[in-house]
């Protein structure tokens, strides 16, 4: 049947010179599975578009609905929880992917002559990617989302002279906010799916123009070559197959989170960046005062101005690693860097005391006692009893639990109702009055 | 390497690449699929809206009450003010009205001098059990499924087509 209609249309659209064109590209030295990494980046980026424009069935971009209707997605629509995780641990996966095929291309010097322009094309879809990560962070609007975004633009901030109207033109104006969220979703959804559609194209135009590079052994890759079809292609198949199952088995064990909706207000929330881009969080944090700028500007603009002259700067023909020292050291040094910041940064996170449930319930119970009926906290609430934003540095828990108990008691003109609150609830009360600290 | 041996290598090769992409085809498709369709399909189940408690009813005399009633559009919830009117009988067993007369679609509202429902369009009567007295109106007023709860009544909340004879539910 598939053989028949293929045939039919081979007799009006003449695709044999197609299908040869497409899979008889020469491997010079033949296949290996060194060279599945550019081929699993790409099914990412498929995966992604596709998992993306379903999520867009439900998700809906404005502030007020952007996280009922992700909550929607995660409770209530059939695989929604399973869909948005393969997106989100997908996002995940490209990166580590994009990074090993980064490092092949590195190892094997073949950004070099002829291929300088496969590379410089490369780097700029690593910088599209690493936008689409930072972008689709922001659009479930939770307290990860927000917090995160707000860091990562106040980076931009930093930078001398253009700073303020770089976060300006980012944001869509003053604040963080409706105006950002669309334009993050438009950047996200439309402009940056097209651009990275069109480099992939010509990425993958200039590759079958100058061909792959093969091993860096010019004897070897001289030898024999090998069509891309059908071995190259099983091996891909194997290693995308491979990845897609360890990301399947993400998406089932560690269901994409959901945090509690933006809350500007919020001080408590601690924002994380996503896990690769926390080796540089970690270098951000050493790098104080005067020194803030090397991070945020100096050492981004070198590693990116490296990254795209390196076919320049490592100009010789000889391609094997043993014999150009300087840019491998320079590899290695880069890398040792970057998993020791990442390492630092796991451990510290992992090691900051999860938000005590004790505070939690409290904050629950002070909404459901509507407290900010007469509370104020950052802004919130009504003013007509004393403002409890920082209230934890000046009462301590004794003084809280007594007041809880008995208002009058303890402050006799306090018109304070007394609730009848159980052991716990004081206690959870209390502790939630205890972290609201300058 | 003979050609028959080749043959069958590629032929192989070719097998386990057809096979990964349906099976990653299958694991991402028949998600979407259901992802797609199932909350399309979904029917909605109708909401029980707690109007008051019971005890609040006087017996004989239909009282206006206010029904705060959800609309889910997926995760778009709309809520809407509806009145009902509620009259519960010397057994305690309660008849809740929808407010909307049977024939044109106005509201009416209970002359207690008259002990009738008037509607003031077009002057239809019915009487504290909702039959037509007298007046256009096709059929009796519409009775809204309740039931009682913790001495709490609750109503689902439904409109009926207005100007037929048959209850029709929109």
């Amino acid at each position: 049947m598939g053989q028949r209609m293929y045939q039919w249309l081979d007799k009006r659209l003449h695709l044999g010179p197609v299908k040869m064109a497409l899979l008889n590209e020469p491997i010079p030295g033949g296949a290996s599975w060194i060279y599945v990494f550019g081929s699993i980046t790409l099914f990412f980026f498929l995966l992604q578009m596709v998992t993306g424009m379903f999520l867009a069935i439900y998700y809906s971009p404005s502030t007020e609905h952007a996280y009922i209707s992700i909550r929607y997605i995660m409770d209530e629509v059939a695989f929604g929880p399973f869909i948005r995780s393969l997106h989100h641990w997908g996002a995940s996966a490209m990166m580590v992917v994009i990074g090993l095929h980064m490092l092949q291309v590195f190892l094997y010097g073949a950004y070099k002559r002829p291929r300088e322009l496969l590379w410089i094309v490369g780097i700029v879809l690593f910088i599209l990617t690493l936008a689409f990560g930072f972008s689709g962070y922001l659009l479930p609007w939770d307290q990860r989302a927000y917090w995160a975004t707000q860091v990562g633009i106040n980076i931009v901030g930093t930078i001398p002279l253009v700073g303020d109207v770089l976060v300006r033109i980012i944001r869509g104006g003053q604040n963080l906010g409706a105006m950002t969220l669309n334009r993050f979703y438009a950047l996200h959804t439309l402009f940056l799916p097209w651009l990275v559609m069109a480099l992939v194209a010509v990425h993958l135009f200039i590759l079958r123009r100058v061909g792959p590079a093969g091993p860096w052994d010019e004897v070897r890759a001289a030898r024999f070559q090998e069509p891309f079809w059908p071995k190259q292609v099983a091996m891909d198949a194997v290693a995308i197959g491979l990845v897609f199952f360890i990301v399947v088995a993400f998406a089932i064990a560690s269901p994409a989170p959901l945090a509690n909706p933006a809350n500007p207000s919020d001080t408590t929330f601690m924002p994380l960046p996503e896990w690769y881009f926390l080796f540089y969080y970690q270098l951000l944090k050493y790098l104080e005062g005067p020194w803030e700028i090397v991070g945020t500007l100096i050492l981004p603009l070198l590693f990116f101005a490296a990254l795209f002259l390196l076919p320049w700067l490592d100009r010789r023909k000889e391609r094997r690693p043993v014999s150009r020292p300087m840019v491998m050291s320079a590899g290695v040094g880069f890398l040792a860097v970057v998993v020791t910041l990442l390492t630092i940064s796991i451990r510290e996170v992992s090691s900051i005391p999860k938000l005590d449930p004790s505070v939690l319930r409290g904050k629950i119970l002070y909404q459901e006692l509507d407290c900010a009926g007469c509370h104020r906290i950052h802004g919130e609430g009504e003013a007509t009893a004393p403002d409890l934003s920082y209230v934890g540095d000046i009462r301590d828990r004794d003084w809280l639990i007594r007041h809880f108990r008995d208002p009058q008691a303890v402050v006799p003109e306090s018109e304070m109702p007394e609730y009848g609150l159980n052991e716990q609830e004081l206690n959870d009360l209390t502790s939630y009055m205890l972290v609201l600290k300058r | 390497m003979n050609t028959s041996e080749e043959k069958g290598r590629r032929t192989f090769l070719g097998w386990v690449t057809g096979v990964i992409a349906a099976v990653i085809g299958a694991t991402v498709g028949i998600p979407l699929v259901g992802y797609t369709i199932l909350p399309a399909l979904k029917r909605r189940e109708p909401e029980w809206t707690d109007v008051g408690p019971v005890d609040s009813l006087p017996f004989g005399i239909p009282k206006e009450m206010a029904c705060i009633h959800t609309i889910a559009d997926g995760w778009h919830k709309t809520t809407t003010k509806k009145s009902l009117w509620a009259v519960k009988d010397k057994t305690g067993a309660v008849m809740v009205y929808s407010p909307i007369c049977t024939h044109l679609g106005c509201g009416y509202r209970w002359e207690s001098e008259q002990q009738k429902f008037h509607c003031p369009c077009h002057h239809s009567f019915f009487s504290v059990d909702g039959k037509v007295l007298s007046g256009p109106a096709p059929r009796p007023l519409d009775t809204l499924p309740t039931k009682i709860k913790n001495g709490r009544l609750l109503v689902i909340y439904k409109e009926f087509k207005a100007g037929s004879a048959a209850k029709i539910e929109l």
